[in-house]
C-alpha cells in the first residue's frame, strides 16, 4: 500500500512539473480573435455561468457564421475588418470567490493571451477583475453585473453594456408614477424586502432613497439572510406591514422559497414589483407554478420584443436549440455584450488593446439593432452603457409581457395580481 | 537532530526563494503565493490545533480581523498596510484571547462547534456592518506601486517574498516554541489535560496563549492577503469556508509536527488551483469531484497525514540499509 | 404587533424546529455512538433530496410514498461510507478523529460535485403531490401542511428511534457500544457490524428527513450547507449521545430563530441560535442532556 501511495505522489508531483512547464503560452492563431470569458462554473450560482456559456457561444455562432439578422456581424462570417478572423471563446471558473477571480483573470490575459474579457456575473468578482483589467490594461466588458460601485471606481478599461441596479430602480418608480397619472393606479406605500449580500444591499439602498423622493411610504424594510432554511417570521413581519406593492430582491432559490412562504401565510399585496435576478429565473417559474402570475419585474428583454425586433425570435430558436430553454434578461444580455464587444474588436481593426478601447469609447449602435429593448448602447466617460433604458414586464398567462413604458407595452398592466 | 531541523529548514528556505526564478508566468505564481499563504495559515492553526490539541473551525474569524483592520486603516486613514498588518494582527490576538475566555471551558465537539458559532457571528455582524462596507465590501484602490503602500502594478514577486518572510518567521517560532518549555505544556494539554492539571500545568493560560499566538500570526496573514487580492468582503474573509481551508493542509500533512503544514499546502493548493483552471471551465462540477476524491483518498490511505507517510519511508529505507549492511558484513 | 403575527411566528418556529430535529437525528445518531462529526451530514440531506426529486420524475409516485424507498437507499449509503470511508480514516493512529473531520469534508465536496455533474446546477422543485402548496388556516395562524406532515414524522421518527434503541437487543448492543468500545468485543458483539448498521440507520434517518424537505424546499447540488451548521448546533445543544436532547435542540433553536427574526434584524437571526447555544454550553459544558 505504502508503495502505491508512494508511486501515486511521485505521478502527482511529476504532473504538477509537467504542467508548470508544459503551460508555455499557446499563442493564438491569427485567424482567431481570443475572448475570455468568467463566470461561476461551480458552486452556489453555477447554473447562471453554464447558462451564460451557451448564450455566449450562441452569439459566437452569429458572428462566425452568416446568418440574415439584423445584429451586429451576424451577415458575415468572422470579423470582416480582420480578414475574417474567427471569435474563440475560453471559460474560466471563478467560483464566485474574488480571489480566484483575479487568478483566472490573470492567467486568461498572460496565458490565453485574450484580446478582451467579459463577465462575471458577481459584483465583487468584477471589481476585482476591472482592476487585473486595469493594471494589464486589457479591455474588460462587463454584461450583466449590476453594481453600481462598479462604473464608480474610475476603472479605465472596464465598460458595462447593462444597466445598473440604481437605473433599474428608478425606471420601478417612474412606472409607478405613470400608473398613477394615466391609469388612476394610486401605491402609496411599497414594503422593500432583500437578500443580505451586495446585490440586495445595493438594490434597496436605491429604493429606500427613490421611495422618499416620490413620497411614497415604505412600510417594511426587510434584509434577510440569502439561503434561508425558513422565510415565514420574514413574511409574517411583511404582511403586518401590509404594503400596497411588494418590492423584492432575490436570487432563484430565495425567491421560491418567499413566493411559496407568501401563499402559505396568505399574504396577498397588490403587485409583487420585483428586481429581475431570481423572479424571471425559468427554474423559479416552474417551482412555483400559478403563483408567479401577475408578478411584475423590471427588466431587459422580454420575449414579445420579436413583434418589434425580428432577430429576437430567430436567436432565441437558435438559444433554445441548444440549451431547451427560452432567453433571458441574463443570458439576452450576455449574448448581446459578446455581440457589441466583437463588433467594436471588427472595428479597431486589429487585437490592440488600445485600439479596441478606443472602438468600444466611439460605440454608437442603435436599439434596433440589438436584442434588447434599450435606446441602444453608447458609454458615457466611467464606461456605462447609458442609453440601456430599462422595461417592466409582468407574467400573464405563462409569458412575460411588456407593460410599460406605455409606448412600447404589448399587454395592459394586470393590477391588482391574481391572488385570490 | 536539532541541527539536522535547523539545517533543513535553511534548505526549503534557500529552495523556496529561488522558486520564483523559474516560474515567471503570473499564473503559477499566483499559486506558490497562495501555497506559501495557507502554509503560514494551516502553521498558524497548528500552534493552537496541533501542538495544543484545541481544534479551531473559526479562523476565519481572526484572518478576516486582519484583513478588515489593515484595509480600514489604510483606505480611511492612510496607513501603511505594513503597519496596519501588525494593529491587525494584534487586534486579532486580542479578539482570541476574548473568544478563548469562554470557549476554552468547553472540550472536544463542544469547544469545535463553539469555535464556528462564534466565527460564524462575526461574519454575520461584518455583512450587516455599513460602517466596515457591510456586504458591498472594500476594494482597496491602486495608488501606484509602492513597498510603503503594499501595492504593485503586475509584479508578483514582492507579495512572494512577503508572504515567505512571515511564513519563515512564523515556522522559525514554531520550531523555537515546540522546544520551549511552552511547547512541552502545550502537548501535555493536548495529551492529557486532566493529568496535566493535576501536575500543576495551569491549562487554561496555556490555551489562551496559544490562541493569542495563533491568532495573531493568522490576522497577519489575513492583512496580506486583503492587500494581495485588493478586495475583501465577509464572504471572502470571513466565511466557514476560510476556516476549513485554513486546517486541511495541516490535517492532511500531519498534525502537531513542523512540516505538515507546508506538505499539506504543497500537495493541496496547486491541486485545488489546477483542477478549477483547467477542468473548471466544464461547469460539471468534475473539479470538486476530484478535488473532494483526492482528499478522500488521502485520508483513507493514511489518516496519519503525509509526515506520516514520510516517516514510514525513512524507517522502511532504514530498516533496508541495516538489512543491506548485515548481508554486507 | 397583533396576538395572530406573534402566534404565526411561533407556530411556525416551532414546525421549523421539529424539522431541524428530524435532520438532525441521524446526525446525533451517528455522533452518539461513535463520537463522530459527519461533516457530509448535509450532502447526505442533499442526496435524500435528490434522490426524491429523481425517484418522482421516474416513477411519479408521490414523495410520501418513496419514502421507504428512499430510506432503504440512504441506509444502503450509509453502510457503504461507513465500510468504504470511515472505517479505514478511523484506523488512523494518531488523532482519529481529526482524521474523519477530514475524509467526510472531502465527502461532501465530492458529493456536491457528482450532484452537480448528474443533476446540473439547476434548482428543482417537486411541484405536485399530495401535500404540494396548501396550508391549514387555524384562527388566523397558516400552517404549511407540507411542514406540518414534517413534524409529524419527526415525532415518529424520534419515537422509532427510541423503541430501538430501547427496547431491542440491536439498541442494547448499540448501547453497550458506545459506552466501551472495547469491551464489547469480549462480549461476543461484533462492533464493525454495530457500526456499519449504526451508519445505516443514520443514512435512512436523514433519508427520511431528506424526503419531507424536498416536498417544500427547493433541491441544488449546495442546498445542504444551508441545514448543516444548524444540524450540528442542534445535535450539540442537546447534549452528545442524546436523542431526546436533540429533538429539545431542534425545538428551541426553531423558535429562537423565529423570534429573533421577528424581533430583532431578520439578516441576524442565526446569532439568535448561536448566543443560545453559547449561554447553554457555558452553564452546561455538554449540552442539556448529554453525557459525552
Amino acid at each position: 500500500m505504502m508503495r502505491k501511495l508512494s508511486a501515486w505522489l511521485s505521478a502527482y508531483i511529476a504532473a504538477i512539473v509537467f504542467v508548470f512547464c508544459a503551460a508555455a503560452p499557446a499563442s493564438a492563431a491569427e485567424t482567431e480573435v481570443v475572448i475570455g470569458a468568467i463566470y461561476p462554473l461551480s458552486g452556489q450560482a453555477a447554473q447562471v455561468g453554464v447558462d451564460a456559456r451557451v448564450a455566449m457561444e450562441t452569439a459566437v455562432d452569429i458572428i462566425n457564421n452568416s446568418y440574415d439578422l439584423d445584429l451586429p456581424l451576424a451577415r458575415t462570417a468572422g470579423l470582416p475588418n480582420l480578414g475574417g478572423a474567427k471569435i474563440r471563446l475560453v471559460w474560466a471558473d471563478h467560483q464566485a470567490d474574488p480571489q480566484k477571480g483575479r487568478a483566472e483573470a490573470e492567467r486568461l490575459i498572460t496565458q490565453d493571451k485574450v484580446a478582451a474579457l467579459v463577465g462575471t456575473y458577481y459584483s465583487s468578482v468584477a471589481a476585482v477583475v476591472g482592476q487585473v483589467a486595469d493594471r494589464y490594461n486589457v479591455p474588460f466588458v462587463v454584461v450583466d453585473s449590476s453594481s453600481p460601485s462598479l462604473t464608480r471606481q474610475g476603472f479605465k478599461w472596464l465598460f458595462r453594456i447593462s444597466p445598473h441596479d440604481e437605473m433599474m430602480s428608478t425606471a420601478m418608480f417612474e412606472f409607478l408614477k405613470d400608473l398613477n397619472a394615466t391609469k388612476h393606479i394610486d401605491v402609496r406605500s411599497v414594503a422593500l424586502f432583500h437578500e443580505d449580500t451586495l446585490f440586495g444591499t445595493d438594490s434597496s439602498n436605491a429604493q429606500l432613497k427613490l421611495a422618499t423622493e416620490a413620497g411614497i411610504k415604505v412600510a417594511a424594510d426587510v434584509k434577510y439572510r440569502a439561503n434561508s432554511p425558513s422565510l415565514t417570521s420574514e413574511v409574517e413581519t411583511l404582511k403586518v406591514a401590509n404594503a400596497d406593492v411588494l418590492m423584492p430582491t432575490s436570487y432563484v432559490n430565495d425567491a421560491i422559497l418567499l413566493v411559496k412562504t407568501m401563499s402559505e401565510l396568505g399574504y396577498h399585496p397588490q403587485a409583487i414589483i420585483a428586481q429581475d435576478a431570481g423572479y424571471t429565473e425559468p427554474s423559479f417559474l416552474s417551482a412555483v407554478g400559478e403563483m408567479a402570475n401577475g408578478i411584475i419585474s423590471r427588466g431587459s428583454f422580454s420575449l414579445d420584443l420579436a413583434s418589434k425586433r425580428p432577430a429576437v425570435k430567430i436567436v432565441n430558436e437558435m438559444y433554445k436549440k441548444r440549451s431547451g430553454k427560452d432567453l433571458t434578461e441574463n443570458t439576452a444580455k450576455e449574448l448581446m455584450g459578446l455581440l457589441v464587444l466583437a463588433d467594436a474588436i471588427d472595428r479597431a481593426g486589429s487585437t490592440k488593446n488600445e485600439a479596441i478601447r478606443a472602438a468600444l469609447e466611439k460605440t454608437d449602435l442603435p436599439g434596433d439593432k440589438t436584442i434588447l429593448p434599450w435606446r441602444g448602447v453608447k458609454f458615457d466617460a466611467t464606461g456605462q452603457n447609458i442609453l440601456a433604458t430599462p422595461i417592466m414586464v409582468q407574467f400573464i398567462d405563462g409569458q412575460w409581457r411588456t407593460i410599460w413604458p406605455f409606448g412600447v407595452a404589448s399587454h395592459d398592466v394586470v393590477w391588482p395580481m391574481g391572488g385570490k | 537532530m536539532k541541527l539536522q531541523g535547523l539545517s533543513l529548514g535553511a534548505a526549503v528556505l534557500a529552495l523556496v526563494l529561488a522558486v520564483p526564478l523559474g516560474i515567471r508566468d503570473p499564473f503559477f505564481q499566483n499559486i506558490l503565493i497562495l501555497t506559501v499563504l495557507y502554509t503560514a495559515l494551516s502553521q498558524a492553526w497548528n500552534l493552537l490545533g496541533g501542538y495544543c490539541g484545541q481544534v479551531s473551525l473559526g479562523q476565519a474569524l481572526f484572518f478576516g480581523i486582519g484583513a478588515y483592520a489593515s484595509t480600514i486603516l489604510f483606505t480611511r486613514y492612510g496607513v501603511s498596510p505594513l503597519a496596519g498588518m501588525m494593529l491587525g494582527g494584534l487586534l486579532a490576538a486580542l479578539v482570541g484571547l476574548a473568544v478563548g475566555w469562554p470557549c476554552f471551558r468547553l472540550r472536544g465537539h463542544y469547544f469545535v462547534i463553539a469555535t464556528i458559532v462564534v466565527a460564524e457571528t462575526g461574519y454575520l455582524l461584518f455583512l450587516n456592518w455599513d460602517w466596515a462596507g457591510a456586504a458591498t465590501g472594500i476594494l482597496i484602490p491602486f495608488k501606484g506601486e509602492s513597498i510603503v503602500d503594499f501595492q504593485f502594478q503586475t509584479s508578483k514577486l514582492p507579495f512572494y517574498y512577503g508572504i515567505v518572510t512571515i511564513a519563515a518567521v512564523l515556522w522559525v517560532f514554531s520550531y523555537w516554541i515546540a522546544r520551549s518549555k511552552w511547547g512541552f505544556y502545550w502537548r501535555a494539554v493536548r495529551g492529557n489535560p486532566d493529568a496535566a492539571e493535576s501536575l500543576g500545568v495551569r491549562i487554561f493560560r496555556y490555551k489562551m496563549a496559544a490562541a493569542a499566538a495563533s491568532a495573531f500570526f493568522t490576522g497577519i496573514c489575513g492583512s496580506f492577503y486583503a492587500q494581495y487580492v485588493s478586495y475583501i468582503d465577509p464572504d471572502s474573509v470571513l466565511a466557514f469556508n476560510q476556516s476549513v481551508l485554513i486546517s486541511l493542509p495541516t490535517v492532511l500533512g500531519g498534525i502537531g509536527t513542523l512540516w505538515g503544514p507546508a506538505l499539506g499546502a504543497v500537495v493541496l493548493i496547486p491541486m485545488s488551483e489546477l483542477v478549477r483552471a483547467y477542468l473548471g471551465g466544464t461547469g460539471q462540477g468534475t473539479d470538486l469531484i476530484i478535488y473532494g476524491a483526492l482528499i478522500v483518498g488521502v485520508a483513507t490511505l493514511k489518516p496519519e497525514g503525509l509526515c506520516g507517510l514520510i516517516a514510514d519511508l525513512c524507517k522502511r529505507g532504514k530498516r533496508a540499509a541495516r538489512q543491506a549492511a548485515g548481508e554486507g558484513a | 404587533m397583533s396576538v395572530e403575527s406573534v402566534a404565526q411566528v411561533i407556530a411556525s418556529g416551532l414546525l421549523m424546529g421539529l424539522i431541524y430535529a428530524l435532520i438532525a437525528a441521524g446526525l446525533s445518531l451517528i455522533f452518539g455512538l461513535m463520537d463522530i462529526v459527519n461533516f457530509a451530514h448535509g450532502e447526505f440531506l442533499m442526496t435524500a433530496m435528490y434522490l426524491t426529486f429523481g425517484l418522482n420524475l421516474l416513477l411519479t409516485l408521490d414523495p410520501l410514498a418513496l419514502l421507504p424507498v428512499v430510506a432503504a437507499l440512504m441506509f444502503l449509503l450509509g453502510v457503504v461510507i461507513y465500510r468504504t470511508v470511515i472505517r479505514r480514516a478511523m484506523q488512523a493512529r494518531t488523532s482519529v478523529w481529526m482524521a474523519q473531520i477530514f475524509v467526510t469534508f472531502g465527502l461532501a465536496i465530492m458529493m456536491r460535485g457528482l450532484a452537480q455533474l448528474i443533476f446540473t446546477p439547476e434548482y428543482r422543485s417537486i411541484r405536485h403531490h399530495w401535500l404540494s402548496d396548501r396550508s391549514v388556516d387555524l384562527l388566523g395562524v397558516y400552517l404549511s401542511l407540507p411542514q406540518l406532515a414534517a413534524a409529524g414524522v419527526c415525532l415518529l421518527g424520534f419515537l422509532g428511534l427510541y423503541l430501538l434503541i430501547a427496547r431491542t437487543d440491536f439498541g442494547r448492543a448499540l448501547e453497550a457500544t458506545r459506552e466501551d468500545k472495547e469491551a464489547v468485543a469480549l462480549v461476543g458483539i461484533n462492533r464493525d457490524l454495530i457500526f456499519a448498521l449504526g451508519w445505516g440507520i443514520g443514512g435512512a434517518a436523514v433519508g427520511i428527513a431528506g424526503v419531507m424537505l424536498a416536498s417544500f424546499y427547493y433541491i441544488y447540488p449546495g442546498v445542504g450547507a444551508n441545514f448543516a451548521l444548524v444540524a450540528f448546533i442542534t445535535v450539540a445543544l442537546g447534549g452528545f449521545g442524546s436523542l431526546g436532547g436533540a429533538l429539545l435542540g431542534g425545538i428551541i433553536i426553531g423558535l429562537v430563530e423565529a423570534i429573533t427574526a421577528m424581533l430583532v434584524e431578520p439578516s441576524l437571526k442565526s446569532i439568535g441560535i448561536y448566543a443560545v447555544y453559547m449561554l447553554v454550553v457555558l452553564l452546561r459544558p455538554r449540552g442539556l442532556f448529554g453525557y459525552l
